[in-house]
């Protein structure tokens, strides 16, 4: 083998820059946290009701600011029309054009039954607050339990058209070897349970909600998650170990040659490892001293989201500075200007406006996800779960700002 | 670990979970990643080029003429030709290979079925070409090109990439990288008649034509003679040094961003 030097070639730029990332991973923490909230809107589980106010939140407002990001992220924003008005069957990004605003519309749709009884309750406060809740409630009819699961099980159709496309769209790139494998999209989708379960954690803390069913359950979905990111992350591993070509051994090229790879690398194996050993260990503690242990989940709750979002980084910045057809890796800085830091700074602070503006005119802590329009009383029959789901919910109230 | 091991586990890992994943995959790749119809040009004509690499002495007349031909931004281009140093382990010897690099204008383009808006398109003489006024820049077609033939214009926002001047031949001109080249390297036609100078040639050299990346199956329509195997697809060498500062701490070359 003889020795190469590459004398001369372009410096290529990446082509997505982190506003990609940005739609990426709210629209994975909105479709994971849509999942999240089925148990108690379609089922009707009283267990998961806490979660279910958590996840419906988040799922909302990561639902509003992704198509943001997705625009920001294209050269011409103003062109977005020509989506439309020259489709193209063939393109996975032009299916995601027509199955996005739909999923965003049954997001709202959604949402707006979720909360609709809670908003009436709040018709008669005084200010703003029980204006808008007049305003928005639109009259005093019942909202059938039946058509709140009905458009929540649409929306659950419509998210797997999100989660499949947004997969598929990076997975036929045959140029990029290391998107195009089969294991990327499940793996997007396993990652992006793991930020939404990341979020409500931390949302479960921040808006002082404080359920321990909710921490409970979001453990649970972190340890699935987790577990089934690390099979995901074997099988791909063991499906391309013995091939010259394709996803695993330009891995593994990269991870050779390149320091930042090897870095890259260890930081995700140990984060990941990490992030499940802490979840079995929050697990398995006895159950008088859970209660102290759960009230730090939500750190737990950073580590996921800091999981979901870097891999995203990873796949889809770093991923791009893989030479094609020169030698070596491109260099990245992350540009201070909107193409760069500015875009994710803005785009994180356009969600926590989102979830303000929530938070200051909606009464999601009382919302019952559907049904008659004052908050049920306890059943004579109900079980453990539900108990401990009101008694939550009774807390939440009494936590309450008194917005009107 | 050896061979027979490594087939095994990778055999386990298809046999299991994968097989759930197999149709989803083909669904993504055939059903809906397929060519669009071929639109405009002259259906009776197939433009290729074939690149002599014994005849090119990296003189970058090719990378200039186009530049101004085609007004392409500072710092991105159209064509170029990189250069690489091999040096012979065992004798020492050191010799120049380089490779003049465009768009392939391949029969089954990636960069096409991408396009959510069907701004890029191959006319039906194999062009492939940008409609820059219904182009979204959403820069898809960019990452989907294997050769690193497309950029985003800076100027005009949307994605740009070599036309093979398909200006210049309506005008019944050659294109200015195949013009302006000293050695006669660069020879373009249309392949469907048989006694243009590019069919003449890809007769005579048959074997000895390579493409770039053929396992990727896009099929490049830029053929080159004179080439080595080991330059086909994405070079094992030390990569250039991108950051070569002056005196005074400020990045010389390659930067021409403002």
């Amino acid at each position: 083998m003889n020795s190469t030097i590459e004398l001369l070639a372009p410096r290529y730029d990446i082509a997505w820059y982190p506003w990609a990332v940005q739609y990426f991973f709210m629209i994975a923490v909105s479709y994971a946290s849509l999942w999240l909230t089925a148990p108690a809107l379609i089922f009707g589980k009283q267990a998961w009701l806490p979660t279910a106010r958590l996840a419906l939140i988040a799922c909302i407002s990561t639902t509003l600011v992704a198509p943001v990001a997705l625009l920001a992220d294209l050269h011409q924003p103003l062109r977005f029309w020509h989506f439309y008005a020259y489709a193209n069957t063939h393109s996975w990004m032009s299916i995601g054009s027509v199955v996005l605003p739909l999923y965003l519309i049954s997001i709202l749709g959604l949402a707006w039954l979720a909360w609709r009884p809670a908003l009436q309750a709040q018709r008669n406060t005084a200010g703003i607050g029980g204006f808008i809740a007049k305003w928005l409630s639109m009259g005093s009819g019942s909202t059938p339990r039946a058509l709140v699961a009905v458009v929540c099980l649409a929306a659950l159709l419509l998210s797997s058209g999100i989660m499949f496309y947004t997969g598929a769209e990076l997975a036929i790139v045959k140029a990029r070897p290391l998107w195009n494998t089969i294991w990327l999209p499940p793996m997007l989708v396993a990652t992006g349970f793991i930020a939404a379960a990341g979020l409500l954690l931390v949302l479960n803390r921040v808006s002082g909600l404080c359920s321990q069913t909710a921490i409970r359950q979001m453990l649970y979905v972190l340890l699935v998650a987790c577990g089934v990111a690390g099979l995901i992350a074997f099988s791909w591993f063991l499906d391309g170990i013995n091939a010259h070509v394709g996803s695993v051994a330009a891995a593994l090229e990269s991870v050779r040659y390149s320091p930042s790879w090897r870095n890259t690398a260890l930081w995700g194996g140990i984060t990941g490892i990490g992030l499940f050993a802490a979840v079995i260990v929050l697990l398995t503690r006895s159950p008088k001293r859970q209660p102290t242990l759960f009230a730090w989940a939500w750190l737990l709750g950073l580590v996921a989201i800091h999981m979901g979002w870097m891999f995203r980084w990873v796949v889809l910045m770093d991923v791009q500075h893989v030479a094609r057809n020169s030698a070596g890796f491109h260099h990245y800085g992350i540009p201070a200007g909107s193409s760069g830091i500015l875009g994710i700074v803005g785009t994180f602070g356009l969600w926590l406006a989102a979830i303000l503006l929530i938070e200051l005119f909606i009464p999601w802590r009382q919302a019952q996800q559907g049904g008659v329009s004052t908050p049920t009383p306890l059943d004579a029959n109900a079980s453990s779960d539900s108990l401990a789901a009101t008694s939550d919910s009774l807390n939440a109230k009494q936590g309450a700002p008194n917005h009107g | 670990m050896d061979a027979i091991r490594r087939s095994l586990l990778g055999q386990l890992a298809r046999l299991s979970a994968g097989a759930a994943l197999v149709p989803f995959s083909s669904l993504a790749n055939a059903g809906i990643n397929q060519q669009p119809a071929r639109r405009e040009g002259d259906p009776t004509k197939r433009y290729g080029m074939l690149i002599d690499l014994r005849q090119c002495i990296g003189c970058q007349a090719c990378t200039v003429s186009c530049h101004i031909e085609n007004a392409a931004p500072l710092g991105q281009f159209r064509t170029t030709v990189s250069q690489y140093e091999v040096q012979h382990q065992e004798s020492g010897e050191l010799a120049t290979f380089m490779l003049p690099r465009l768009c392939n204008h391949c029969e089954n383009p990636p960069c096409v079925p991408v396009c959510p808006v069907e701004a890029t398109y191959q006319q039906q003489d194999g062009i492939v070409v940008v409609d820059s006024d219904r182009c979204v820049g959403c820069a898809y077609c960019v990452n989907a090109c294997p050769y690193d033939a497309r950029f985003i214009n800076e100027r005009t926002q949307t994605a740009d990439k070599c036309t093979f001047c398909s200006h210049r031949l309506e005008a019944g001109l050659l294109p200015a990288c195949v013009e302006s080249c000293v050695g006669g390297a660069r020879i373009i036609g249309d392949m469907r008649d048989p006694n243009s100078q590019i069919s003449r040639l890809i007769n005579e050299h048959r074997d000895a034509l390579m493409v770039l990346q053929p396992e990727k199956n896009t099929f490049p329509q830029v053929f080159y003679l004179g080439m080595d195997e080991r330059f086909t697809t994405r070079p094992m060498a030390e990569p250039v040094a991108l950051e070569v500062f002056d005196p005074h701490g400020q990045e010389m070359g390659y930067e021409f961003h403002h």
